[in-house]
């Protein structure tokens, strides 16, 4: 590993070969520049003890060597370390040492120091050995924000930030993009769709103050924002319609992401949020509502699978929570002290099964009994969630049950043909009453056992192990304890110290400023979202992401004020473009110099082409949907074996955050552009560019249909010329009209297909006649297959996909 | 970077053959995927490899899933007969990580099946595998294999990533990484799978997963039913010459815009579209074995289309012929906690010939030469007894049996040993990072030189542990 000290990294010469090293720029540029006399442990010395020496000489006291922690000031301190006297230190004598068997790292560790770096740790000590606490656990301070040298260009707090760092590393801001680039960068970032043309003329032709601010608050607004947040969090929490094990049967649970939209939707404070989600069942003034978001406590995988010892899945259940929640509101890898204490963060085993803990009277085993293999099986408890139609059906039932039973009650028992007929007649209405019943939308919710079971440190993570101490539900031990009424902290208490500003809050604020910072520049300030520790990535601007955490507390936990903040932002509002000079310097863009330029997200690529077309039903919540899939896809699921059926009416269309969302077989337009299985936490997708990717855009009947209705719309909408139509054409899939080029490659693209199709109107109806959705009968075959082909080119643009 | 500043050729770029899956490579390097590494040769491969001069050139991993017996296979134990229904020595078991048998009264299990001696050194071989015992000369077996993880998707994710953790990358994806791609219009690294036996397990598309490596060296699952691979095929009403034309519009159309935006990502683009439509022509003839003469077709025993073992093992000749760098099979059926001797029938009967038949094809092509052969489960089986209807035996990490073939290795030799008893690889213990700086060495890879730079760690697929290439078994 090479971790360069950073004062080495601010010579250009350094820079320019970081960039070719790439993520070692990101290394780089993640201090301020230092003196050569100055030495700071979190910059300078962490990185290099932790990577080198903490796997033996760290938090974990299993594979402690020697008793010896460097990670922990007192334990150095009184061994290997003399402040001051670095060749009285131990620690230098071992890591200078010619003697191979006594020198530090030693050889079969596989690491190295360099000379550098052993020059860097005896300056240290020369220096006193100064230790500072991990920045990613203490707790965010507001600092003072910097003056912009120019002062003209930043338009909040955040640019002062940006442009001072700018400065220091002699560059400076990129033009501000322009404004068709603007609200096509907003949409997609806050609404996941592209804008409509008038969408786009709006604004561009609004030349009042104020407009780009209200054009934001337009989109913050949408019901479609709470659909795009919910793309994001899904992964986060590994929301998915199946169970994940074994015979991957659906289960009951898309009342819980309709619940993930409509908080978002609704602005619900991000505490409230954590706190009906972990602990809804237990809020004083716990609805509907907050029963449904406990769900996440049930979005883990599960199996009821004929083998299954329920105490080990127990064990594999309590481990996935533990690891989802810290990854989720903590930014750490709990999941490694399953098996030993963390290695170079300082989490413990005793930690891991504590966390458990608050999650051990989750009513969970009953379908270890009554699983089954229908489709959605079971996983009680449950939630009906009748509609008022369907409950106000069952309630007229109940009472005509009712009255019948009463009826029958006066009828003397030797009248044998009128006690039949009333019997038939309440069988009747209870056959009406469980059809009605069948088709209420169910959701898995969080039931609390009144004895919760109990959670034992498991030696190795060996469940068979009973040896392990029990525990009680205990945050993290080095972050303190958890405030609780009650004789045993439940997940409320949990919830609570997540979000509150004397527990984790201002950390949990952080991890979570840091993901929407991610939303709107496509990196993180901190590269890593999901681990904020050891061997995470400490902060590019330390003092930006601290000051978010703190607004976004002091905002009343408010996602919004947020967003909004960070859009409005004169560095959110740059050109991405990359000179050639920026792209050497910066390759990764985590100064900011400039905005990113990404391919958008896999369920935006399919909301893109159906919002394009003019085919995007926007409903909001509901079942999940089934758009076409290749047969035979699910051939390797069984239990039950099954054919997916796609759906044949107007769920066809709607958005991809709605896709029924298959674990083991994720459909595969999704997976080609980088969705995750949601086996776990999914902080951050790649973003792939492949020709798996290529074949969708080419040849999945959802864009061939998405394409033939787009040239439908051309012909009957766009005008009666040729120029008209492709200008409509580009106008709704890219927000710009088509340059002389473009309309010249797609005018023969055009002419010569016409061509071809009038010679083979059997090809032309074929493809035209791809997807569900009706073709006019009065349909010219040819000319609309030859302007499917002028859409179908435009639909597999880069630029189509690419958010600017 | 300069070579993706040439403005491509409007009209030839369907017909430049030069361009690869690892030519993709710099344009999305730059951007997230730049993380990686440092700068790519054009033609796909990292610089600076090989570092010395490759043995073979490809490998195909024949992976019996599930875990194959290694003591009614390769391990042949008189005294594991000898103490058949006897109490298992605690001295073997204790402490020592069981599966589904913790806890459980531990016997001895005698082998289910006889052995004889084969080839010139008198291999061992058990009558299950007849055409494997023909092999005898070809192969080497690995007596002493050791493995970390005791369930079959861990397992999986260890003998393919080197590590239990997810996320990282598979070997298939390593090499590709690594090497490049020797095939103009398929992709490096590609994944076939049959089932049948006892209880299929899963295999999950993670373990073809590129990690965190860029995805285009994920491997690529082909169907054996429906479009080979999804949406290879044209739609309907569109012909090659039409899509052809679609996609030279495509790319057309990028390449103008890129001259404004001068974007890498939209090079990559291009370059996926090129390769994305020569995989519409060369995909469906590379699983058309229509031109394949009958005695290769019974040699194999593959019937044309039915997804068989046999099938995709004349698929992997086909796709290590047209330069595929790493082809993983994957057959599912192996898990025999009970019922052994009936479901290794069934198990060996699907796969022992079409494995023979694919050595022998490859030799007589002058192909065996330049591909590495390897064979076996993620993990073996015990030798105490269970009883998951009829006698079967539990998963086993501690010793167990793998077999390589082909260019380096030395054939008809016999690696370490297990105890008298099958448990405990005891002699020249050939852990699963051995077997992989072994395959890398076979390639020309030092495996201690292969790393990428990855959340502060130096990732590489042999790990951070004591690894080493089998110097013993290198021809």
């Amino acid at each position: 590993m090479i971790r360069l000290a950073r004062r080495d990294l601010n010579h250009p010469l350094r820079l320019l070969s970081t960039a070719l090293l790439g993520s070692l720029a990101v290394v780089g540029m993640t201090g301020a520049p230092s003196s050569a006399d100055e030495i700071e442990f979190n910059r300078d010395i962490r990185p290099i003890l932790s990577d080198r020496c903490f796997a033996c000489h760290g938090p974990d006291a299993t594979h402690r060597e020697a008793d010896l922690r460097l990670d922990d000031e007192q334990s150095a301190k009184d061994s290997v370390i003399i402040p001051g006297k670095p060749d009285e230190s131990e620690l230098v004598a071992r890591i200078t040492s010619d003697d191979a068997d006594l020198r530090m790292p030693p050889t079969d560790s596989g690491k190295q120091l360099t000379s550098g770096e052993i020059a860097l740790l005896s300056r240290w000590i020369a220096q006193g050995a100064a230790y500072q606490p991990f920045w990613a656990y203490v707790p965010p301070n507001r600092h003072e924000v910097p003056k912009a040298a120019d002062a003209a260009w930043p338009r909040n707090w955040i640019d002062h930030f940006i442009a001072d760092r700018l400065e220091t590393e002699g560059l400076g801001p990129s033009p501000d993009a322009d404004r068709v680039t603007l609200v096509r960068r907003l949409s997609f970032d806050l609404i996941g769709l592209p804008p409509t043309p008038a969408e786009v003329d709006a604004f561009v032709q609004d030349n009042t103050p104020g407009a780009y601010e209200r054009l934001v608050d337009r989109l913050l607004d949408s019901p479609h924002f709470g659909e795009r947040m919910a793309m994001y969090w899904l992964d986060l929490v590994r929301y998915a319609d199946t169970v994940g094990y074994h015979g991957d049967q659906d289960h009951s649970i898309s009342p819980y992401r309709d619940y993930v939209i409509n908080a978002f939707n609704q602005n619900r404070p991000f505490d409230r949020f954590t706190r009906e989600q972990l602990a809804g069942d237990l809020l004083p003034d716990s609805g509907t509502e907050q029963k449904v978001a406990t769900g996440y406590n049930r979005l883990l995988q599960t199996s009821h699978e004929g083998g299954v010892q329920p105490k080990e899945y127990l064990t594999i259940y309590a481990a996935d929570r533990v690891r989802n929640v810290s990854a989720v509101w903590m930014g750490a890898t709990m999941g490694c002290c399953q098996c030993h204490d963390h290695k170079y963060d300082p989490y413990t085993t005793k930690d891991f099964y504590s966390m458990a803990a608050f999650f051990a009277d989750v009513d969970e085993e009953r379908h270890f009994t009554d699983g089954n293999n229908d489709l959605p099986t079971k996983r009680h408890p449950e939630l009906e969630l009748p509609t008022e139609d369907q409950a106000r059906r069952l309630a007229e039932l109940a009472a005509q049950i009712d009255e019948v039973q009463a009826e029958r009650g006066g009828v003397a028992e030797d009248e044998k043909a009128a006690i039949k007929a009333l019997d038939d007649q309440i069988n009747q209405l209870k056959s009406q009453q469980a059809e009605v019943r069948k088709n209420i939308r169910r959701t898995m919710i969080t039931v609390a056992l009144a004895e919760p079971r109990v959670t034992r440190v498991l030696p190795r993570g060996n469940w068979l192990d009973d040896s392990g101490p029990i525990v009680e539900p205990a945050i993290p031990e080095f972050l303190g304890q958890v405030p609780s009424k009650e004789p045993r902290a439940t997940r409320l208490d949990l919830a609570n110290w997540l979000t509150s500003p004397d527990g984790a809050g201002p950390l949990t604020a952080r991890v979570m400023a840091n993901r929407f910072w991610y939303l709107c520049f496509g990196t993180g300030l901190a590269g890593v979202l999901d681990d904020f520790g050891g061997q995470g990535e400490a902060p590019v601007h330390p003092e930006l992401l601290d000051n978010l955490a703190i607004e976004f507390v002091d905002s009343g936990w408010n996602v919004k004020h947020m967003l909004k903040l960070i859009v409005t932002s004169r560095a959110y509002r740059q050109s991405s473009a990359a000179p050639d000079a920026l792209a050497a310097r910066d390759p990764l863009n985590r100064l900011y110099a400039r905005q990113s330029r990404f391919r958008v997200p896999a369920e935006t690529v399919r909301d893109t082409a159906l919002a394009a077309s003019g085919l995007l039903v926007t409903g909001s919540g509901g079942p999940s949907v089934r758009p076409y899939q290749p047969a035979g896809y699910y051939r390797h699921l069984n239990f039950p074996t099954r054919t997916y059926k796609h759906h044949a009416d107007d769920r066809q269309w709607r958005r991809g955050v709605y896709v029924h969302w298959q674990r083991q077989f994720l459909h595969p337009m999704l997976k080609a552009f980088d969705a995750p299985s949601r086996e776990e936490c999914t902080a951050q997708r790649s973003r792939s560019n492949t020709p798996l990717a290529a074949l969708v855009l080419l040849n999945d009947p959802s864009f061939i249909e998405a394409a033939r209705v787009f040239a439908e719309q051309a012909v009957s909408a766009g005008g009666d010329t040729f120029d008209a139509r492709i200008e409509y054409i580009f106008r709704r899939a890219l927000s710009r009209k088509p340059d002389k080029a473009e309309r010249a490659l797609l005018a023969d693209l055009l002419a010569e297909s016409r061509q071809q199709f009038q010679d083979d109107l059997e090809a032309a109806r074929e493809l035209i006649g791809i997807g569900q959705k009706p073709v006019a009968a009065a349909a010219d075959a040819a000319e609309l297959a030859a302007w499917t082909s002028v859409t179908r080119a435009v639909l597999n643009l880069s630029e189509v996909y690419t958010r600017n | 970077m300069h070579e993706f500043s040439q403005p491509i050729n409007r009209r030839s770029f369907l017909s430049n053959a030069g361009v690869g899956l690892g030519s993709l490579a710099l344009g999305s390097l730059l951007h997230d995927e730049m993380a990686l590494a440092g700068s790519r040769a054009a033609h796909g491969g990292l610089p600076g490899l090989p570092h010395h001069p490759a043995k073979v050139k490809r490998v195909i991993f024949l992976c019996m899933a599930g875990g194959p017996s290694h003591l009614e296979t390769f391990d042949y134990k008189p005294k594991l007969a000898e103490m058949d229904g006897q109490p298992m020595p605690e001295s073997f078991t204790a402490g020592q990580p069981i599966a589904q048998l913790q806890g459980k009264e531990l016997k001895c299990q005698g082998p289910l099946v006889k052995f004889g001696k084969y080839g010139r050194n008198g291999q061992q071989i058990s009558d299950f595998l007849p055409w494997h015992q023909k092999l005898a000369d070809d192969i080497c077996i690995i007596r002493s294999m050791v493995t970390e993880q005791i369930n079959h998707d861990p397992a999986h994710t260890f003998m393919n990533t080197g590590t239990a953790i997810s996320g990282r990358p598979s070997m298939g994806s390593w090499i590709n990484y690594g090497l490049g791609s020797e095939s103009q219009d398929l992709p490096g690294f590609v994944v076939l799978t049959s089932e049948g036996g006892r209880n299929p397990q899963p295999i999950a598309s993670r373990q073809w997963s590129s990690g965190f490596l860029p995805s285009r060296f994920q491997g690529v699952e082909f169907n054996s039913s429906g479009d080979p691979v999804h949406y290879v095929s044209n739609p309907p009403g569109v012909s090659m010459s039409r899509q052809r034309r679609l996609v030279e519009t495509i790319n057309q159309l990028n390449e103008h815009r890129n001259r404004t935006v001068a974007n890498p990502e939209i090079e990559t683009r291009i370059a996926a579209y090129e390769l994305a439509f020569r995989m519409q022509t060369s995909v469906p003839e590379l699983v058309d074995v229509s031109d394949e003469p009958k005695h290769i077709l019974d040699m194999y025993g593959a019937t044309p289309g039915d997804g068989s073992y046999a099938s995709n093992c004349l698929l992997a000749r086909r796709l290590a012929e047209r330069g595929v760098r790493f082809i993983h099979l994957y057959h599912r059926g192996w898990d025999h906690h009970g019922d052994l001797s009936r479901f290794m029938n069934i198990c060996c009967g699907l796969t022992d010939k079409p494995t023979w038949a694919l050595i022998t094809d490859l030799k007589a092509r002058g192909m065996l030469d330049d591909t590495l052969i390897i064979w076996g489960g993620e993990f073996g089986r015990t030798p105490m007894f269970q009883g998951k209807g009829g006698a079967g035996r539990d998963h086993h990490i501690k010793g167990f049996s793998m077999w390589m073939a082909g260019g380096g290795v030395k054939g008809g030799i016999t690696h370490g040993n297990t105890d008298e008893l099958g448990y405990n690889a005891v002699e020249n213990v050939v852990h699963v990072r051995d077997l992989h700086a072994t395959m890398l060495h076979l390639l020309g890879i030092d495996h201690r030189r292969f790393s990428v730079p990855f959340q502060g760690l130096d990732m590489r697929l042999t790990g951070v542990e004591a690894a080493r290439p089998i110097r013993e078994i290198l021809a």
